[in-house]
């Protein structure tokens, strides 16, 4: 467990070193602040759109910062070559990944909190009403996709060398879920054969990672969620993340590593 | 011969200027999209239209707290379609929610992912009506020709949020992007009427309103509901002024285009009525 | 004196997949056995197989057919490389973090107890004479100083055994001199160091005894000594002769 701790600690430090997240973070911090300071029909109490757009912000920034930092791990460790005094040592593939999901989930979560704290300050500040538990069922919730992105991610980033192209493809694959997952079946009621088949299949296989997004409840102020739900979100997110763990493990403990 | 690098400079930065203050007045007239004081048109030009439709959508949908079917949920066969909350204003599709759209739970998938979703028909009300604005004021922006923006945005307003003289702003600025609206018109009535109790301003509005409907080929073809609704409320002004003679003349205008003259009939009945025991009372009087 | 590293009858093929499939035999029947405390050089032309030999011994390549042993574990076992140190070619560093950060984290890697690595990394950065530079991050570090903090992160455990994959490749005659001074002084401490390299003048000054393997064949092990005497001459002799390269004057 301490290597993979360690593994994870590089992580870490890397995403604070790097400018993305504080770009994102300044990014969203002015927009919002921007959008709080619109003048609608002289009434100051109106405040949902500025949560609706914080929160809109929060999570294509939670998902850039995850999908783009998971991305690049793997092949930076080859292309500059760290890896091999790593694997040298006695670290096992498995621990690498593992090291590598930590590192990356930790430091998404890290990132994460820090949004939602202005997301509280902003929102407080204009209604003086901070729904804590609520902002914590979304923070927990929203993390918990994210183990399931930055797995995903992870397991894309065995499959394809460039960065590049696995963080556009996952990318692509997680708003499509977002967007779409849900309606899936919806759809392929409409469908003839095969289509219908198919449209079922990916259905019932994609983790629905549109469960996650409780954005809605946040804005809307429908108040907090069954937590029995959420644990079992939880461990929905829990075995889809295992698996694309697994699967990345499987397509990298016999690889071979020419220096 | 070897040039200063600052003199250089300087002769670059003449030139600009030179050329600057010749070509400015020719490329004022090129387009009128950079002098816009509307952000959006300046980013958008015209096709900043298409994103009207969305922000009024997105009104209905903080109008619903979130509840609102999607793309998806109103391909859905077989489903009964609700008036969201209209009042009278408008009956467009945006308006317009499918109860129960989500219907029963087709799968573990869908029954699960119902306990994240919001899953109950509300409207906003004690005020926080007010969430709806920032939408439409964005739907305005981005569409100044789109009328019904103007009138639910006024509506919400005066009624709810009890914020006429923004509702009358709002529907001045309708009406200096559309001039020839009666359907702003009416409501701009209805606020003199209803909020400030300004009969005459009312009336003359109101006049206005009818003058413009009757100018409009496709209204007095189409909108024959518009007419009806602007009468009545003439009708219902000149009766609570006393004036009976013009309540029903206005009755009767009405009546020509209602679906149910009966109605009518009976509110004119009654004015008689009343303009009758009006008469027949100082003769009541004994001597 | 016990054996430290073992190969037996050592075969590694690689197959292409781009446009026509082909084999192409990286090592074949490689055999070596390297003592404990001695410093064993291992050399041969670009493209003999070295670096394959060494990343099988390091499990980064599975072997295609025979086996390689580290203190007589099979290297398929992590547990084989508890004891070793590695030096890769040439290698950037984790850019954003430190030469203390970088030994801190291979530490912890190793298990070391926080005051055990405190003390080890300050050793290990006077050694390599990172010293004054040990807060800077890496990404601000010349080439020589980049090898120099590989050469610590290769010792942190304090090895038994030392693998260097071309350690003085691309630095500056100090820069090598230095490299050539960490080995010999760890070989005064009695660490065995297994090395590849194409400089055979620093070979010949460092190394007890060496292999010559060219095209993926070993051709030629002994002691250094034995190998100059055989060939009458110098050890670059002995070597263009063992891999059979015939010089303009000599034809």
């Amino acid at each position: 467990m301490n290597t993979i701790w360690a593994l994870a600690g590089v992580v870490i430090k890397e995403l604070y070193r790097r400018k993305d997240f504080y770009v994102l973070f300044v990014l969203t911090a002015l927009i919002t602040i921007a959008a709080g300071m619109v003048n609608f029909f002289n009434d100051p109490k109106i405040v949902r759109y500025v949560k609706d757009i914080c929160m809109l912000l929060i999570w294509v920034s939670a998902l850039l910062i995850a999908i783009v930092t998971t991305a690049r791990q793997i092949p930076a460790e080859r292309e500059s070559r760290t890896i091999f005094p790593l694997l040298a040592k006695p670290v096992t593939r498995w621990q690498f990944i593992l090291g590598k999901f930590l590192g990356c989930w930790l430091a998404t979560g890290m990132a994460l909190l820090v949004f939602y704290v202005f997301f509280a300050i902003i929102t407080g500040s204009r209604e003086q009403y901070w729904p804590w538990l609520t902002y914590l069922q979304a923070i927990w919730l929203q993390w918990a996709m994210l183990a399931v992105v930055i797995a995903l991610s992870l397991c894309g980033s065995i499959i394809s060398a460039a960065p590049s192209s696995t963080t556009t493809i996952c990318f692509i694959a997680v708003a499509g879920i977002l967007l779409v997952g849900g309606h899936l079946n919806t759809v392929a009621l409409h469908q003839a054969q095969p289509l219908q088949t198919i449209f079922y299949t990916i259905y019932f296989l994609i983790p629905h990672l549109e469960w996650f997004d409780i954005r809605d409840r946040v804005v809307y102020d429908w108040g907090l969620l069954n937590w029995l739900d959420c644990v079992r979100a939880t461990l929905y997110a829990a075995a889809y993340t295992g698996l694309f763990l697994l699967l990345t493990w499987l397509g990298f403990r016999r690889k071979s590593l020419n220096t | 011969m070897k040039a200063s690098p600052y003199l250089v400079l300087a002769l670059v930065l003449t030139v600009c200027f030179t050329l600057a203050t010749g070509i400015e007045p020719r490329a004022s007239t090129w387009s009128d999209r950079a002098k816009s004081n509307n952000v959006f048109s300046m980013l958008f030009g015209d096709g900043r239209r298409l994103f009207a439709n969305q922000f009024f959508t997105m009104a209905d949908v903080y109008f619903h707290s979130g509840y609102y079917p999607s793309v998806f949920d109103l391909r859905e066969e077989g489903q009964k379609e609700i008036v969201a909350e209209s009042h009278g204003h408008t009956d467009s599709p945006e308006d317009e929610i499918k109860e129960d759209f989500l219907g029963k739970p087709k799968d573990w998938i869908d029954r699960f992912g119902r306990h994240f979703r919001i899953t109950k028909h509300t409207h906003l009300e004690s005020g926080n009506e007010r969430e709806i604005l920032p939408w439409l004021r964005l739907a305005a922006d981005m569409d100044p020709q789109k009328i019904e923006t103007y009138t639910v945005g006024s509506f919400f307003m005066r009624t709810h949020l009890n914020r006429p003289r923004e509702a009358e702003a709002f529907l001045r600025e309708g009406l200096r992007n559309n001039p020839g609206s009666y359907e702003i018109l009416s409501e701009l009535g209805r606020l003199y009427d209803e909020n400030d109790h300004d009969t005459g301003r009312a009336r003359d509005v109101w006049q206005l309103a009818l003058h413009k409907w009757a100018k409009n080929p496709e209204a007095v073809k189409d909108d024959k509901l518009a007419f009806e609704e602007i009468t009545v409320h003439l009708a219902q002004l000149e009766r609570g002024a006393g004036n009976w003679p013009q309540a029903i003349h206005w009755f009767q205008a009405a009546q020509k285009v209602a679906p149910d003259p009966n109605a009518l009939q009976q509110r004119i009945d009654e004015i008689k009525k009343t303009m009758a025991a009006q008469t027949n009372a100082p003769a009541a009087v004994p001597h | 004196m016990s054996i430290i590293l073992k190969t037996e009858k050592l075969r590694v093929e690689f197959t292409s997949h781009e446009f026509r499939q082909t084999t192409k035999i990286a090592l074949d029947s490689l055999d070596l056995e390297v003592n404990t405390g001695e410093v064993f050089g291992f050399l041969g032309p670009n493209g003999a197989g070295k670096t394959t030999a060494i990343n099988v011994l390091l499990g980064f390549v599975p072997p295609t057919r025979g086996a390689a042993y580290l203190f007589g574990i099979d290297v398929r076992q992590p547990i084989a490389r508890q004891r070793i140190g590695y030096l890769p070619e040439m290698t950037y560093y984790y850019k954003f973090l430190t030469a203390e950060e970088l030994l801190r984290f291979y530490a912890r890697i190793f298990g070391l107890p926080r005051t055990e690595a405190d003390k080890r990394i300050d050793q290990l950065l006077k050694l390599v004479e990172l010293e004054p530079a040990r807060k800077r991050p890496i990404k601000s570090y010349s080439k020589g100083m980049q090898q120099r903090v590989g050469l610590a992160q290769a010792l942190i455990n304090n090895p038994d055994l030392l693998i260097l994959d071309e350690p003085t490749s691309g630095l500056d005659p100090l820069g090598r001199m230095q490299v050539r001074e960490i080995i010999q002084r760890l070989k005064n401490e009695g660490k065995t160091v297994f090395f590849s390299s194409h400089e055979l003048g620093e070979v010949e000054t460092v190394c007890d005894r060496v292999a010559i393997i060219n095209q993926g064949e070993l051709k030629a092990s002994g002691r250094v000594s034995d190998l100059v005497a055989q060939h009458h001459g110098n050890l670059e002799k002995a070597f263009l002769d063992i891999i059979g390269y015939q010089t303009q004057s000599a034809s």
